[in-house]
């Protein structure tokens, strides 16, 4: 590696430390915002706690029950995130259930539920230290699907008055205005932001696979975890050493950056040099995802890891409510991506990967250098990657194979835009986190098959146009 | 110490995993190594022969032989439903809409709406009601020492193996017939063969389908000793396929049998040596992150494989290339 930084020292350094400058510049502004919450354990932990609809299991406020499903009380006080024990919760629902319960000195309670449907969670103010009110809606409808342990109802108590900050968590969905059924509006534009929000996120990693791709040849199906090691950094230097924020999505930026060059001089480059096969790489792709997925498991357990945020609503827009981070990834994605399309298309290593995606060949031919190229679009893609998985981290919980659930969404976004293009990739991108998002609304699919809806999607496209939206035709073939 | 691990990871010789991998593995060589099918999805076809099979039989009350039917067309149906958008494609696009198939399998079965009929992600018990009733073995115990077994383990086992070796008999023929000649030219350079007049697609089809059918009826003798979960039948599954395939040669018939009963004995051995170290405190890991470890060596073994022995154990290396 050394050597190699020796001999090239121009480009990578040229690569990494413009990508790094810009984005330290960037993350600095808001560092001080987000840097005094980073103590506090993030309570949404389910994604886009504004809009989400499906009660994901909260990590940590599940106590085992033998009921099928189960929901997970959490009450603090919103200004210093203390827990509130002792505070009575009554649980009504189906076919006469009633239960109360009192929260433990971590201010959880679980509610073991065995009928799935619609629960009412009622706060007993009574209950809760005196001058404070409850933020959101008491009592609040929680909707309990099968199988969902610890569906968050999670309460913030305040001195302000009541709705005033939307309580975190699934229930402070857009209709705040409990009993109205929501608006056209209040149920698509949240929506559509979230889904833009996650399509850009997939875009950044998704450029990676996709110049991996033009300039290789490879359909690298270990990707994804280089989407997963980006957000355990993040969550290592954020979550664990308790390091601003800015930090952990700087250093999932560079140790992304590394992990791909390594990969590349490691085990690529060798296996170019043996003459391998495409498909045979491709067989040593998913050996590796398989091996790097567990080895996370091995490292950081089965558990879904949250990197503390802050999940209070930080920009309204209307019907729709952003936390800081849903506000700041965007803008970190917009400019990286504005940055790796000036790099492609003015600068010379930027020239030279098109070329060298173009025609391998005759970008040889012409002096080009087509493994320094290579090894250029590996510390590139590992990246973006890791920025991207970092970023991911504020918008959900990581976790071991959080990558290998983004890949299959990363290949249909490629496929979508056109293999080996990068802006096709982006637009692919955006479109399939349009259509997760939107393709729930109304209940015209089940939520848990809205990654269903991405991929289905994808073979539509390969049925009626292969080359997808922007890619060429002769690529197909 | 505890030695019992040894001889029951050569019991693996005849459970129910080693004898349905080794069906499916011989349907994925059929795809990869006889055709050059990049079929990253063969977990997706165990899962759909597996629900044609659990459901029909468990909740529709349909006799075995019908049931069986239904595993079949299930098989060639979503054969079909693949094939058609992407078999005139190059190799990756069908590796990628296999593998996004098989999870739109598992995500689809998982959902709460229609688990009255796939058991949401408990999956079905119960297949083998048909089954046993056929049990000709009196009702004793079979085997020695710690591997014994009661008369309807060893009737799945027995019928299990049987069927094993009709399919592999049925595989060598073929591939030793013109179908099996045109097939294997396909692997070798398809233009070649288009350029005879061969209709490449619609072979490349009926090896899909061939191979798919023998993924769905390996569930099945999975799932009649045991039953049917939905997360049995992830990506992982594809992968253990491959390491199986290209342990004992992806371009031989026997290669994907043996390759399944190296592969289950050695994870075995390889889990029971770590259990010994870790109770006798002489491995500093919680029993938490053992799990992970036979992942970590399949992963580690599949790449190591196809990188140094692309032919496995019995295969031939001029024909193991696999160019695409």
């Amino acid at each position: 590696m050394v050597t190699a930084l020796r001999s090239r020292p121009r480009v990578i350094r040229l690569f990494v430390v413009v990508l790094a400058l810009m984005f330290a510049a960037t993350a600095f502004a808001f560092s001080t915002v987000d840097s005094a919450s980073a103590q506090s354990l993030s309570s949404a932990k389910s994604s886009a706690p504004t809009v989400d609809t499906t009660p994901t299991p909260a990590p940590g406020s599940t106590a085992p029950t033998t009921a099928a499903q189960s929901i997970g009380i959490w009450i603090r006080i919103a200004a210093d995130k203390s827990n509130v024990p002792n505070a009575k919760v009554t649980v009504t629902g189906p076919s006469g259930f009633s239960t109360t319960v009192v929260s433990g000195a971590d201010g959880r309670a679980t509610v073991p539920i065995e009928k799935t449907g619609t629960y009412k969670v009622l706060l007993d103010k009574s209950t809760i230290p005196a001058g404070l009110s409850v933020l959101g809606d008491n009592p609040r409808d929680v909707q309990v699907d099968a199988e969902n342990q610890g569906v968050p109802a999670y309460y913030l108590l305040g001195d302000g008055a009541a709705g005033a900050t939307p309580a975190p968590g699934k229930t402070s969905s857009p209709s705040t205005s409990s009993g109205n059924t929501p608006t056209f509006a209040e149920v698509v534009f949240p929506r559509i932001a979230t889904g833009l929000i996650y399509g850009l996120l997939i875009a950044l990693a998704s450029i990676g696979v996709s110049l991996i791709y033009g300039t290789t040849g490879l359909n690298n199906f270990a990707h994804g975890e280089l989407v997963t090691f980006g957000g355990l950094v993040g969550y290592v230097v954020s979550g664990v050493m308790h390091m601003p924020s800015w930090l952990g999505i700087l250093s999932a930026l560079v140790f992304g950056g590394i992990f791909g060059y390594l990969q590349d001089l490691g085990l690529w480059k060798p296996l170019r040099k043996r003459g391998i096969g495409l498909i045979p790489l491709m067989i040593v792709s998913i050996g590796l995802s398989l091996a790097l997925r567990y080895i996370f498991n091995f490292i950081f357990g089965p558990d879904l890891l949250v990197t503390p945020s802050d999940s209070s609503s930080f920009l309204t827009l209307g019907p729709v409510h952003l936390r800081f981070w849903d506000v700041v990834s965007p803008i970190i994605c917009i400019v990286v991506l504005l940055l790796v399309a000036f790099a492609m298309l003015r600068t010379r290593i930027g020239k030279a990967t098109r070329a060298v995606a173009d025609n391998r060949s005759l970008a040889a031919a012409t002096g080009i250098n087509v493994e320094r190229v290579i090894r250029i679009v590996w510390v590139a893609g590992g990246a973006l990657a890791g920025l991207s998985g970092a970023l991911i981290g504020y918008y959900q919980p990581v976790s071991w194979e959080t990558g290998a659930s983004i890949l299959l969404l990363i290949f249909a976004a490629v496929t979508l835009g056109g293999f080996g293009s990068a802006f096709g990739a982006l637009v692919g991108s955006l479109i399939i986190g349009l259509l997760i998002d939107l393709s729930t609304s109304y209940g015209f699919i089940p939520s848990n098959l809205k990654l269903v809806a991405a991929l289905a999607v994808m073979i539509v496209i390969l049925l009626f146009r292969p080359q997808g939206i922007l890619g060429r035709k002769d690529r197909i073939g | 110490m505890d030695f019992n691990f040894i001889p029951l990871a050569f019991g693996e010789i005849v459970s129910p995993l080693t004898i349905g991998y080794a069906l499916a593995a011989l349907g994925l060589a059929v795809h990869f190594g006889f055709t050059g099918l990049l079929n990253f999805g063969q977990a997706g076809f165990m899962a759909v022969g597996g629900y044609a099979f659990a459901i029909t039989t468990v909740k529709f009350g349909w006799p075995l032989g019908w049931a069986l039917v239904a595993t079949v067309v299930g098989a060639v149906l979503f054969a079909l439903l693949l094939g058609i958008p992407t078999l005139r494609l190059r190799a990756d696009y069908l590796s990628i809409v296999t593998i996004a198939a098989a999870e739109i399998v598992r995500y689809t079965v998982k959902t709460p709406s229609i688990s009255q009929y796939t058991g949401g992600s408990d999956g079905i018990n119960g297949a083998s009601r048909d089954f046993y009733a056929m049990n000709p073995l009196p009702d004793i115990q079979y085997g020695f020492g710690v591997l014994t077994y009661n008369n309807n383990q060893l009737w799945s086992i027995l019928v299990g193996w049987t069927v094993v070796i009709i399919a592999a008999v049925l595989v060598w023929q073929l591939m030793r017939s013109p179908w099996g000649r045109v097939i294997k030219g396909i692997r070798e350079d398809e233009d070649a063969v288009r350029s005879l007049g061969k209709n490449v697609t619609w072979y490349k089809m009926q090896s899909l389908i061939l191979g798919g059918v023998l993924g769905g009826l390996g569930t099945v003798l999975i799932i009649i000793p045991t039953s049917l979960q939905p997360d049995n039948y992830g990506t992982q599954t594809t992968f253990f396929l491959y390491t199986i395939v290209l342990l004992g040669g992806a371009t031989t018939v026997l290669g994907p049998i043996i390759g399944s009963i190296i592969f289950w004995v050695v994870l075995q051995l390889s889990d029971g040596i770590l259990t010994l170290l870790v109770n006798n405190h002489l491995l500093p890991l919680s029993s938490v992150q053992q799990g992970p470890i036979r992942f970590i060596i399949v992963g580690i073994a599949l790449m190591l494989l196809v990188i140094f022995r692309p032919q496995g154990i019995f295969g031939k290396k001029r024909e193991a290339h696999f160019s695409g």
